[in-house]
């Protein structure tokens, strides 16, 4: 990943590093800045997209770990989503419990559920792995409506904001440094993982696993460990879900959902974490730029009013369009202009994988 | 007595829908999870057929079942033949993006309102008393009779024509094909034609006895589990997989909770996916296990 | 051999894959009309990609003719799709996977694609000469191809490959996991049908005793090179088929592999 010319790796410990060149230290401290002062200067609306970005982005890098990375295909998504926000939900609901307890009781659920995810994985592989995770989330999804219907609470379930230090989360400006905290979090954790011995054995697994079997890796162990990691995430995400729309309904969690979150790693770019960011941030942004698009082209009052469809059909045309002429994603035209900038005034001729 | 009946029609409707994943699974191995889009819009290009022709049932029928067989043929040219060479998860995935388009272009042609194309084809629902009690409407008599024929008619294909084993052949193993110098896209072409004309009957029938909205494409995805159990690549399993789920489904909402209904298939495919992953009927060596 | 008979010439062939690996490098051959050629090489020499240059099959390892041509029948053909290939009269018998498991050896015949303009009666009647040509095949007509023995395997395969009256015959492997009194049977078979059908055949083997035995003309494949060409008088009077190929060992006793590998270095074979 040599990001400016005359930049060689020379030893490991280089290999490892987060950081590496003076460019990217700039530019980072520019990222910093510049989301540091996004909600100062941005109408509320801009900081609720963003927020939602963030929670996103939670949800699509722990997608982007299994699917991206270790190569398993979940369709269960939603599911998990729905497992972390119901929990949340129950225990606000029947106990009253803080955001101290909801939290931490999404994760452990979102973990089981991610071993009982996990486990077809150790007898099936690609599609059939897809299906029984899909079929895992109808039941999930039929748990948590049995469980509003019986409960009464067939409308949903209110949550009242977080409590932080006795310091009650309203305001979307707390929200969103809050948000953006978790997010470089996870973030974070996830880049590390990938940089670990845990890391490499994922994507030998994801290239091969017969190999990465016969390599003496674990492929069982490691196969149901990112499950387990990849649902508690997710699972987080949801309870963050819960909390910041201050609601909880099933019918909020549907299979859309899920293809909501498979898009965002494929439009991002699988194999990639930066991918995963772009990705929830295309995603989520997407609806509102179709809107505001909309508004401003002379487009007959009665089409206007079918949002929700014209969402819908630009979203899977974008979808085809890009697993069909750009499967690398956002990343690939990302890496693509990157290199042409560095690379100019020289043409990029692509050799084996291409640029880093 | 009834519940045979309604038990009847029902694995009809999934036998059918069912057939249409099998066909294109088996000669292609991708699955179409738009199978459920595509029906409901072939239900919808016979209701603006009926509307349009609204004195001449026969000829808006006959209209939309070619239209059905064009559908499959032009996206397969237009769509999916990109794909061909890509993994295959990519052609799921695209398959399912081009349901998501086809469910909003849908609402915007024909709006989500309930539409009724029996009646712009002029004819009645009427019930039909087949003795010891039992009743059902004549479309659902029609579908019954049209799924048997539909499915006779895809066993003698592939038994008996060249066309019908080159399929077959194409899907054990394409390369092989190609050197014996059959068309694979040909092939290809032809499979998502004929499922989309099977699913599309199936979406047909459906809107003909009770009307259609923005709902029928969930049907196909309940018809989905209907095939794993059967094994994706058997005709003969989709019929046997239609029985079982249809069974329990119409068997569940009678004795548990009507509720569940949306869930039973996917229970039955849970717990045939960990007993025997590649369906009763489909081959073994199909699934890429660990 | 001169130009003008050659049914098939491969001039200065180069097949690199995936961009960067090349696989066979300045490979010239020529099969003329009614001929059997060999073309002999051990694993990795580059065969396969050479028969798989000729049909057009390189495309699904994102391979390439680099440079070179092929020619048939005087048109130039690399780079083509297969099928385009197969309904010029070029039919090949692959490796391995060679027949439809899930298909009976009937069908297996009918899902062929016999060359344009054929009837269904004269495709019927063409099976019918399979049958003739190979008669345990008729006995298992009806079995599932799957549940064929080797021989018969190979018999389907060849019988199919007949099926679109090709000019040449490619057989890649023909002994390979066969007792030799099968391949002995095959051989004359294949005899026979050129005689017949006036077929050309080229015949990829690992087995110099089995190709040299039917072959007028030989050709020995190493490192992606043609390295040594010829009758099957000549290659087996060469010294290294002898040692190499034909498993005789020179000086009367057998060889070490590191004895081999001095040989490879020294390149024996262009002195």
């Amino acid at each position: 990943m040599a990001y400016a010319s005359g930049y060689f790796k020379t030893d490991y410990a280089m290999e490892l590093r987060l950081i590496e060149t003076r460019w990217q230290k700039v530019s980072a401290a520019v990222l910093v800045l510049a989301l540091g002062v996004f909600p100062l200067i941005s109408p509320q609306v801009a900081i609720g997209i963003a927020n939602q970005v963030f929670i996103a982005i939670v949800g699509a890098a722990a997608l982007m770990l299994l699917t991206g990375y270790a190569g398993q295909i979940s369709l269960g998504h939603a599911g998990l989503l729905a497992a972390g926000a119901l929990t949340t939900g129950v225990l606000f609901k029947e106990l009253g419990a803080t955001f101290w307890v909801t939290l931490p009781a999404s994760a452990v659920v979102g973990g089981l559920l991610g071993l009982v995810f996990g486990l077809p994985s150790l007898r099936l592989k690609g599609l059939y792995l897809a299906i029984t995770t899909l079929a895992l989330h109808f039941v999930v999804a039929f748990v948590g409506g049995e469980y509003e219907t019986r409960r009464g609470f067939s409308t949903g379930i209110l949550i009242s904001p977080p409590a932080i230090g006795g310091f009650a989360l309203q305001e979307q400006q707390h929200w969103y440094y809050v948000l953006l905290a978790i997010a470089v979090a996870a973030m974070l954790f996830c880049i590390n993982l990938l940089r670990t011995r845990t890391g490499r054995a994922l994507m030998a697994i994801r290239d091969h696993d017969i190999v990465a079997e016969s390599l003496g890796i674990p492929v069982r162990r490691y196969k149901l460990l990112i499950f387990v990691v990849s649902s508690t995430m997710t699972s987080v995400a949801g309870c963050l879900l819960a909390y910041y729309r201050g609601f909880v309904s099933i019918e909020a969690f549907s299979l859309y959902l899920t293809i909501d979150y498979v898009a965002m790693v494929i439009i991002g770019g699988l194999g990639s974490m930066l991918g995963a960011v772009l990705g929830a941030l295309f995603v989520i942004t997407f609806p509102y730029v179709i809107e505001g698009l909309l508004r401003v082209l002379p487009i007959p009052a009665g089409i206007a009013n079918e949002m929700f469809a014209i969402n819908y059909a630009a979203f899977g045309l974008v979808m085809i369009l890009f697993l069909v002429f750009e499967p690398l994603g956002l990343v690939g035209i990302w890496r693509r202009v990157r290199n042409y900038f560095l690379l100019w005034p020289y043409r990029q001729t692509a050799v084996g994988g291409g640029g880093g | 007595m009834q519940t045979v009946a309604n038990i009847a029609v029902l694995v009809a409707i999934y036998a059918l829908i069912g057939s249409g994943y099998v066909l294109i699974y088996r000669v292609s191995r991708v699955l179409n999870l738009a199978q459920g889009e595509l029906m409901m819009l072939v239900a919808y290009l016979l209701f603006s057929l009926a509307t349009l022709f609204g004195g001449h049932p026969a000829s808006a029928l006959a209209g939309a079942v070619l239209l059905s067989l064009l559908v499959g043929l032009v996206l397969y040219v237009v769509l999916m033949r990109r794909m061909t060479g890509e993994l295959v998860i990519a052609a799921v995935l695209v398959t399912i993006a081009l349901g998501i388009l086809l469910r909003g272009l849908m609402v915007l042609v024909w709006t989500g309102q309930m539409a009724r194309p029996l009646e712009k084809l002029g004819w009645q629902n009427s019930p039909l008393a087949l003795g010891h009690g039992v009743a059902l409407s004549s479309v659902a008599v029609t579908t019954i009779f049209v799924a048997i024929a539909i499915y006779v008619g895809l066993f003698v294909f592939f038994r008996y024509t060249a066309w019908g084993v080159r399929m077959r052949a194409v899907g054990e193993n394409p390369l092989l094909a190609a050197q014996r110098g059959i068309k694979l896209h040909v092939a290809y072409a032809m499979a998502w034609a004929l499922a989309t004309f099977s699913g599309g009957c199936a979406g047909m029938l459906l809107a003909l006895d009770s009307g259609l909205d923005g709902t029928m494409a969930i049907i196909g995805l309940k018809a989905f589990p209907v095939v794993l159990v059967g094994g994706l690549d058997s005709l003969r399993g989709a019929i046997v997989g239609a029985l079982i789920v249809a069974s329990a489904e119409v068997l569940a909402i009678q004795l548990i909770d009507p509720l569940v209904s949306d869930v039973v298939p996917f229970v039955v495919l849970i717990a045939m996916l960990a007993v025997r992953p590649w369906g009763l009927f489909g081959t073994e060596e199909d699934i890429q296990r660990v | 051999m001169s130009a003008r008979g050659a049914l098939l010439r491969l001039e200065q062939l180069e097949v690199v894959y995936q961009k960067v690996v090349t696989a066979i490098q300045g490979v010239s051959l020529e099969v003329a009309e009614g001929q059997i050629v060999a073309l002999l090489g051990s694993n990795g020499a580059g065969k396969t990609t050479t028969l798989r240059a000729i049909t057009g099959f390189l495309g699904v390892d994102d391979a390439r003719v680099t440079d070179g041509r092929v020619w048939f029948e005087g048109r130039s053909i690399e780079n083509q799709p297969p099928q385009l290939v197969a309904h010029q009269g070029i039919a090949i018998v692959p490796e391995r996977q060679k027949v439809f498991e899930t298909l009976t050896v009937t069908e297996n015949l009918e899902a062929t694609v016999p060359g344009a303009g054929t009837t269904r009666a004269e495709q019927r009647r063409r099976v019918e000469r399979v049958f003739e040509h190979f008669p345990r095949l008729h006995a298992a007509r009806r079995r599932l191809a799957g549940y064929l023995s080797g021989g018969e395997r190979q018999m389907l395969a060849i019988g199919a490959a007949l099926l679109c009256t090709p000019r040449l015959l490619l057989v890649d492997e023909l002994s390979q996991g066969l007792a030799p009194r099968i391949v002995e049977n095959l051989l004359e078979r294949l005899v026979e049908l050129r005689k017949e059908l006036g077929l050309t055949v080229l015949l990829v083997e690992q087995s110099a005793h089995v190709a040299l035995q039917v072959a007028d003309h030989g050709y020995i494949l190493e490192n992606g090179r043609v390295v040594l060409d010829g009758t099957p008088q000549r290659l087996r009077e060469h010294k290294d088929v002898q040692e190499f190929y034909l498993g005789q060992a020179g000086g009367g006793e057998r060889r070490s592999y590191r004895d081999v590998k001095q040989y490879r270095r020294s390149r024996r074979w262009y002195g």
